[in-house]
């Protein structure tokens, strides 16, 4: 397959998912299911950055605020931007998960699962850190990529024309 | 291990060939076959190959074996020596003003370019000799079930590196979990030719 298409695909559908995913936490309190119908919570956190342009002209705007108010990056999208890296909070039960997606490529940096015992008991399966970890962050990946699928089932039909409609208006509004 | 750290970053893949049963059971004695070589004692400027994921020093799994319950687990070591451009400078001089000095004796009044080349390999050669390897481990988590593999860094040039020398060691080829991979993923192959030819969404 033609790499440069594939990036070019890469980078549309990443963007375009994680501007409707910003859209979709903001303006509604939604809950995803797993499939053992658990539900989890999903946030956009203090740090979002959109990009605009094309080659030479690629214009970045990276915002963090602790606040959680990303104004200056909302009026980036009305220029035409779209979220290029976001902070996005998982919350199940107790437990909350953080992590930074890169729209290009989904690279996932700072990724932060809810703690696990440091301390090794005696007696303790020696893999016993190594695997709760595991568990946690495949956790982490399940959820997202439940987040994504959903996303794909709107963009891929005539739905997605109405949802960029709704995504105009919270931007303008 | 730095899977275990508290703030992780990560690349995702799956492999794109049907891996069979038996090359799962020949994943310990591949990983020897390609495992890390030291060079601490040498002037390579860098050396990679797999490690034992509990202990870098561990190239031959004597600690631990590279199997945690499900998963497959190791680690990719890379050592890689580096002079300071500044030391290199300061050296590079050094030689060429007593090149310089010893032509001058025998009434020629400067370097060729041909040998200032040689003089800096030489040099560079000389400093790397006397330069540490310094050490890095990526991680590396196989899980044959769902068939897909995690490496703790987003770094382009260690992901290129990973990729090369996976595909080099159990001749199986990987694919990133880019958002196109991840929707053919979802949506299966047929789903191809729709996502190759998506427009933009123009939001404003």
């Amino acid at each position: 397959m033609d790499l440069s298409l594939v990036e070019r695909e890469n980078v549309l559908l990443g963007q375009d998912f994680l501007t409707w995913l910003w859209f979709k936490t903001d303006s509604e309190n939604i809950l995803f299911a797993l499939e053992d119908k658990r539900t989890f919570a999903l946030q956009m956190e203090q740090r979002v950055s959109v990009q605009g342009g094309e080659g030479e002209g690629v214009e970045t705007a990276t915002v963090s605020s602790p606040r959680g108010e990303l104004t200056e990056a909302k009026t980036g999208l009305r220029t035409g931007k779209k979220v290029n890296k976001a902070q996005l909070l998982f919350t199940m039960d107790q437990d909350d998960w953080l992590v930074q997606v890169n729209a290009a490529d989904f690279g996932l940096s700072g990724l932060k699962t809810p703690k696990i015992a440091t301390k090794d008991d005696e007696g303790d399966d020696p893999d016993a850190k190594f695997l709760e970890k595991m568990f946690l962050m495949e956790r982490c990946l399940e959820m997202l990529d439940i987040v994504f699928a959903q996303f794909l089932k709107i963009r891929m039909t005539k739905e997605w024309i109405e949802e960029t409609a709704k995504i105009k208006l919270w931007i303008n509004g | 291990m730095s899977i275990l750290s508290a703030s992780l970053g990560l690349t995702r893949y799956r492999i794109i060939e049907d891996v069979p049963k038996d090359l799962l059971q020949q994943i310990p004695e591949k990983l020897n076959k390609f495992c890390f070589v030291d060079i601490d004692a040498t002037a390579d400027e860098r050396s990679f190959g797999w490690s034992n994921i509990d202990d870098m020093l561990d190239m031959n799994w004597t600690q631990s074996p590279p199997e945690k319950a499900e998963y497959f687990t190791f680690g990719l070591r890379l050592d890689t020596r580096r002079i300071p451009p500044a030391v290199l400078k300061k050296h590079y001089t050094i030689a060429l003003n007593k090149e310089l000095e010893h032509n001058k004796e025998q009434g020629k009044n400067f370097v060729s370019r041909d040998r200032k080349r040689e003089l800096k390999e030489q040099v560079t050669l000389r400093l790397r000799a006397r330069t540490l390897p310094i050490p890095a481990m990526f991680d590396i988590i196989w899980n044959p079930a769902s068939n897909k593999i995690y490496l703790t860094t987003t770094n382009s040039k260690v992901r290129a590196l990973f990729e090369d020398y996976f595909t080099l060691t159990f001749d199986l080829n990987l694919e990133p979990l880019t958002p196109f991979f991840m929707a053919m993923d979802v949506l299966g192959e047929d789903a191809a030719p729709k996502l190759e030819n998506l427009d933009p969404t123009i939001f404003v």
